[in-house]
């Protein structure tokens, strides 16, 4: 197996950093309150819980699939916190922080994991919506992009301050979707942030393979937005720029994009086997040593934030939450199964009308074939 | 074509007052339709290009912009996937966009965001996110144009659930079906025939109306034959019909996706015979599709087998030869003849 070593021909050292990866900072930390650091950490906390969760009902079957976000938890969860109430999130399968931060419930995250319907989940969960928008996930890449900017194009014909973020991933730039938005974004000026959350790996594809410049922030002066290349692990330098970024969004200045370069600890997800395609345990140390969360926790320990009592205490909080949701997902029933002709055009067709009864038939053990005029299933 | 079209006979299902109606064309009503809606609703954008101060190739656009803005008549860069992505992140946000891709031929790179986003969303959120979007397409042959510019690949559109496909073939017809298209809280395909854009007048009436989008229309009574045909091919048909020794009944079927079936089957039950008529290439067709229906549920009331008459399984040809390849009013007549001439 050819060894993968660094996938960038610039070496990953090169960006903006505020806090070095032994939690020291480089630079003046971002102006956060007591409660604003701690929200951090709790979601820090709070996604590795729950995607560890996740990962072993996907293991009992009760996920079929599970995408962690472990090691690069920095670049959504600073990206997300940068927001304020009534932005937009349009992300995809890798920002479960961001989720987390803007309370977007855990129930509804395992839930839409677990492939029930989405009317079903929506009729048995009684959840509040969070105070930030988000779009449903993605898992098509880069089909995001160009939604987002649309959003953004939205808010800036009808002069409203809206701001939205859109995350997507080195692999996704190679999709033609991400520069049909990349463009527009440009061509209209529109109040957006795309983050790219370079880990370097779409699945088996290292990052030099999807692009032949030296970084992908550079990929912004083409269509003429603002760039930033941050230390996708330092949380403080991933909120500092996206917060940078958000403002002069809101302030008219127009779209910005940011690359974060994080890396990929584990699998792309539960279906995946790393070791078919790379070596990485040199670069796996490499990137322990820079693990988001270590880092941000001998900071906050070093400023006398936190101490093993709170850390205990906030994790015994978390553990419930996550248990508690993971009782209310058990208890959603499965769909009815013609909810799968549930909202797919407004109003009823002869088609529609046809096939909900054929499967009924179906399922009552009847023949669903027997209707030779039109005229139904009359008996 | 279709200079014989008789005024008199034009079934628009709407009144029409002669002194409030004006003789246009197709593409005249898509520009009053476009015109009208935006002025009734602000969250109507059009998005496009060469739709802003060119008016649109076509004009379907002439002299929006002037009256509504860079803002509600959006010139785009070169992007079909970049025009159908924004617009439906625009309609995830309460927008009514109306983006218009200039030739059927070029939609194919918008597939990825017509596939991913604009047909999915509505399911993929339980109802919570609606994609209220029109996608004007001018399609089909028949004005001796390049390649890529003559498609009639409607089956790609009509084989995607979560997606209206509505198609007009004179211009009352486009103004009640376009408006309503617009209103609609459903991501729709509008289907403009390109060769008829210019080829008719009619009256039609200045106020608003709508028409709507489950049914089809009976253009002309017949006991003896049905032809199931839409856009440009009406035409042809109502001019096969008046030339063959049969009493022709024509259904516009109007909308392509969802199907008017009861109507298609009432008819077909009645005459017992069909002739399918479309431009489109004959594999896969949406004939193939009708004379399936019609095999399962009216099988014992036909009185010969079904007929397509459509466009050749091949790349639509070159000018000197595109008038061999194109369904015609002769070729339509042939078919009805031969299901006529048949006996079980």
């Amino acid at each position: 197996m050819a060894q993968e070593m660094w996938t960038e021909e610039r070496p990953p050292g090169d960006f903006y950093r505020i806090l070095d990866p032994d939690g020291e900072l480089e630079t003046e930390a971002p102006e956060m309150d007591e409660e604003e650091l701690l929200q951090l950490y709790r979601t820090f906390i709070a996604t590795r819980v729950l995607e560890e969760k996740m990962l072993n009902m996907q293991r009992s079957g009760e996920v079929s699939l599970v995408a962690r976000t472990l090691g690069e938890e920095a670049t959504p969860l600073g990206g997300a916190a940068a927001l304020q109430p009534d932005d937009w999130i349009f992300h995809t399968y890798r920002q479960t922080p961001a989720l987390l931060y803007w309370d977007r419930p855990m129930v509804e995250v395992i839930a839409s994991a677990t492939g029930r319907e989405p009317e079903t989940i929506a009729e048995q969960l009684d959840t509040e919506d969070p105070a930030v928008n988000f779009s449903p996930d993605y898992t098509p890449i880069g089909t995001n992009v160009v939604n987002g900017v649309g959003a953004a194009m939205a808010d800036a014909f009808n002069d409203r301050d809206t701001v939205t973020m859109v995350f997507t991933g080195d692999g996704s730039t190679s999709q033609g979707a991400f520069h049909d938005g990349m463009n527009f974004a440009g061509v209209f000026d529109v109040p957006a942030v795309i983050i790219c959350q370079n880990n370097q790996w779409a699945i088996s594809e290292p990052a030099h393979r999807q692009t032949g410049s030296e970084t992908f922030a550079q990929k912004a002066a083409a269509y003429g937005l603002s760039s930033a290349r941050v230390d996708g692990n330092d949380v403080f330098a991933v909120y500092e720029k996206a917060r940078e970024a958000v403002e002069r969004a809101r302030s008219g200045g127009g779209a910005t994009f940011i690359e974060c370069v994080t890396y990929r600890m584990g699998a792309h997800n539960t279906s995946d086997n790393p070791n078919r395609y790379r070596d990485d345990s040199e670069q796996r140390e490499y990137w322990e040593d820079r693990d988001p969360v270590d880092r941000y926790d001998t900071y906050l320990r070093n400023r006398g934030i936190l101490d093993d009592d709170t850390e205990t205490e906030l994790r015994d909080e978390i553990d419930d939450q996550v248990a508690d949701a993971v009782e209310q997902v058990r208890s959603i029933s499965n769909s009815e199964p013609d909810r799968m002709f549930d909202t797919t055009l407004h109003g009823e067709s002869w088609r529609e009308r046809h096939q909900r009864a054929e499967l009924h038939r179906e399922l009552n053990g009847k023949n669903p074939f027997v209707d030779f005029t039109g005229e139904g299933f009359n008996e | 074509m279709s200079n014989d079209l008789d005024r008199m006979e034009l079934n628009t299902d709407v009144e029409i007052d002669p002194q409030e109606t004006e003789d246009i064309d197709l593409i005249t009503a898509v520009n009053r339709t476009l015109h009208q809606e935006m002025d009734r609703d602000e969250s109507v954008r059009l998005l496009g290009y060469d739709i802003g101060p060119l008016g649109g190739v076509y004009r379907g656009t002439e002299g929006l912009l002037e009256e509504f803005g860079k803002n509600r008549v959006i010139d785009t860069p070169l992007s079909e996937n970049g025009i159908i992505g924004t617009a439906a992140g625009m309609a995830m946000r309460g927008e009514r966009p109306v983006p218009e891709i200039q030739f059927m031929g070029f939609f194919y790179p918008a597939f990825g965001q017509f596939m991913y986003a604009v047909v999915k969303m509505y399911k993929r959120t339980g109802g919570a996110l609606e994609m209220p979007m029109t996608i004007r397409i001018p399609y089909g042959g028949g004005i001796k144009a390049l390649e890529y510019h003559q498609e009639s690949t409607e089956t790609y559109f009509i084989h995607t659930p979560g997606v209206r496909v509505i198609c007009a073939s004179t211009p009352a017809q486009t103004k009640g079906l376009l408006a309503a298209s617009i209103r609609n809280d459903d991501p729709v395909i509008f289907l403009e025939p390109k060769s008829v854009y210019r080829g008719i007048d009619e009256p039609v009436p200045s106020a608003e109306y709508t028409l709507p989008l489950d049914e089809a229309r009976i253009v002309r009574e017949g006991s003896d034959v049905t032809v199931l045909t839409w856009g440009a091919m009406v035409h042809q048909a109502k001019s096969a019909a008046t030339d063959v020794d049969a009493d022709v009944e024509i259904v516009d079927l109007r909308s392509l996706s969802p199907l008017d079936i009861e109507t298609i089957l009432d008819s077909v039950s009645k005459t017992g015979r069909c002739v399918v008529f479309h431009e489109a290439r004959r594999t896969l067709g949406l004939g193939a599709e009708l004379s399936a229906l019609i095999n399962e549920y009216a099988l014992d009331r036909l009185k010969a087998p079904i007929k397509r008459a459509t466009g050749y399984d091949v790349h639509f040809p070159g000018h000197d030869i595109e008038d061999d390849y194109l369904p015609d009013d002769e070729r339509a007549r042939y078919a009805i003849e031969a299901v006529m001439s048949y006996e079980f």
